[in-house]
């Protein structure tokens, strides 16, 4: 097995972990970041704008990105993850590090997509989140990092028109998985989290009403690289004129296990509903809610620009969404200022579906437990003091790793995982 | 044993072979990419025109043109009379050779 030694492996490739990657890389610490995807950047680098100040979430993430891939003291895996970390002392782990094959040559690859156009496979695109197609060799999107090609082996017919088209010759079906040993003086678990599967709720009839959508796929309607040629309902093409957004949809609700609030989606959808606004100037939107979260600095404010332009608040709890023959929707809810369930109808539907927390990082610690909080999140032992800390020392947590947060506090949290491993490695570095 | 370059996939063939869904997935929309495109030959169509054309669900339609108006196959045209759908039509200098 091949042997490789950095200062610190960074799990997780978001803008969290890429905070602390290139905070520990500017003083000196040799970084290796590892990301399970084939692109770093995370959830952010496929959102539209972001609250609150609606920035292109693309125009921040970009050159955050690029510099962590062109750091020198950084070395980025995609399509990699961790296996198993075993701490053999202070300031000594060891990690078996898993990486997938691309089947392409990353720094041959010039990006040039005609392995693309030679592809004849269509298959659903994960990074449109189900939206169209994509090609089985194929960019993940255009500002991915390294925008380079991957092949979809599960989708691949292995015709090799890629090969024969590609100007470096970079395909290469040959590629196997390898493993890789890791030593390093410490680890920040920076894995982010998963969205709200919304199937687990029936009554909202996500699979089968194709005008009910999630935020996320919202998202991708906004966004510059959108999956149509505007905001347009997946069912049949429309462009919509009254949209609804359900908020708290898998959070807050013990009924699928989640009880506590995301506390994002309250100001995602307000944004979302602002930049609707905007593409779709006749629209109407309603936003159906129990509270609204508007705790950070501007959001409030925020939060009223949206009433301004026209917003309608709703404060009601969603039963039912039945699909009319017209691809339209009936929303059953409760009124709960009027206290009576009332009905009412739009053309499209977005759950705001919730922050729930990636499984698994816990199991890869080999001989020490790293504890996770009663939500699954992983726990943060020493949460007022050193925010960063979890129960094995020299790991520390970074994002929403930790819990539900937004872009600012996850990129604050990253900050923070750095400075409290900085300080970690520091005391090696004074015996 | 060394694999000649740019001849990978025929190697990877004889250890792997291609799953009978992904070859059936590839028949489907080869075959829906034509109904189609050869609808939108006969004049610029919106989503529900081409479903009904063609007795396609209509977000079975919206997908696949998604994608081919991704791929370069097709482009998109005007907005219908009542501002709901657009119209749809081959590109120009598109992908399509046939
Ligand atoms: C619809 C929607 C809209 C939003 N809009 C906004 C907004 O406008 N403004 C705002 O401030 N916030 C917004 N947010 C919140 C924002 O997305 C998060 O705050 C931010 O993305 C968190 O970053 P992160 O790095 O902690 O996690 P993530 O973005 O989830 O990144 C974690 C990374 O770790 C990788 N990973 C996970 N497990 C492993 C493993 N075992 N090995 C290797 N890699 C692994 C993942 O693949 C991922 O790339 C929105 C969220 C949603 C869902
Ligand atoms: S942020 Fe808003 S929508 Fe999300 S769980 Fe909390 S209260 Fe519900």
């Amino acid at each position: 097995m091949k042997i490789l030694e950095y200062d610190v492996l960074v799990v997780g490739g978001g803008i969290a972990g890429g905070e602390s990657a290139l905070n520990l890389a500017n003083i000196g610490y040799k970084v290796l970041l590892v990301e399970k995807e084939l692109s770093i950047g995370g959830k952010m680098i496929l959102l539209s704008k972001v609250f609150p100040t609606l920035d292109c979430a693309a125009c921040i993430t970009t050159p955050k990105v690029s510099e962590i891939a062109r750091h020198p003291n950084i070395t980025v895996f995609t399509g990699a993850e961790p296996l198993k970390i075993t701490k053999k002392g202070e300031h000594n782990f060891e990690a078996i590090v898993l990486q997938k094959p691309r089947y392409v040559d990353v720094d041959a690859c010039t990006g040039c997509q005609l392995c693309e156009e030679a592809c004849p496979v269509s298959v659903t695109d994960e990074y449109q989140f189900g939206l169209a197609g994509r090609k089985a060799a194929y960019i993940p999107f255009s500002i991915a990092s390294p925008r380079a090609a991957a092949i979809d082996i599960e989708n691949c017919i292995l015709c090799g028109a890629c090969e024969r088209v590609c100007p470096p010759d970079c395909i290469d079906f040959t590629q196997t998985e390898e493993k890789l040993l890791v030593k390093i003086k410490s680890v920040i678990t920076a894995t982010g989290f998963q969205l709200f599967d919304p199937l687990k709720i029936p009554r909202y009839n996500y699979d089968k009403a194709k005008n009910v959508i999630t935020s996320m796929q919202m998202e991708r309607e906004l966004a510059p690289t959108r999956p149509f040629n505007t905001v347009l309902r997946p069912g049949d093409g429309k462009m919509p004129d009254n949209i609804a957004y359900v908020l708290c949809t898998g959070s807050r609700d013990k009924s699928v296990g989640n009880p506590i609030c995301s506390q994002v989606c309250c100001m995602y959808s307000i944004k979302q509903a602002q930049l609707l606004l905007g593409a779709l100037p006749m629209a109407d939107v309603t936003i159906y809610y129990l509270h609204i979260r508007a705790f950070g600095k501007g959001f409030n404010e925020f939060y009223a620009q949206a009433q301004d332009m026209g917003v309608e608040f709703v404060k009601g709890k969603v039963g039912k969404i039945t699909e009319k023959e017209n691809g339209n929707l009936m929303l059953r809810y409760e009124d709960i200022e009027a206290g009576v369930v009332k009905e009412a109808e739009h053309d499209m539907v977005v759950l705001s579906v919730g922050v729930l927390p990636n499984r698994g990082i816990d199991e890869v610690f080999d001989n020490k437990k790293l504890q996770l909080d009663p939500f699954h999140f992983i726990n943060q032992t020493d949460i007022l003091a050193s925010p960063s800390k979890t129960s094995i020392d020299g790991v520390f947590v970074a994002g929403t790793a930790s819990g539900p947060m937004d872009i600012p506090d996850s990129i604050l949290s990253g900050g923070a995982a750095s400075a409290e491993t900085t300080s970690y490695l520091r005391k090696e570095d004074s015996k | 044993m060394e694999v000649e370059k740019g001849k990978t996939a025929k190697y990877l063939k004889t250890k792997r072979p291609v799953p009978k869904e992904v070859t059936e997935q590839l028949k489907h929309f080869t075959k829906t990419k034509k109904l189609l495109l050869n609808a939108l030959k006969e004049g610029d169509k919106t989503v529900p025109q081409l479903a009904e054309a063609l007795n396609l669900p209509k977000d079975e339609v919206m997908f696949q043109l998604m994608s081919l108006l991704k791929y370069g196959f097709v482009e998109t045209g005007e907005i219908d009379d009542m501002d709901e759908y657009y119209y749809y039509k081959i590109k120009s200098n598109g992908k399509d050779k046939s």
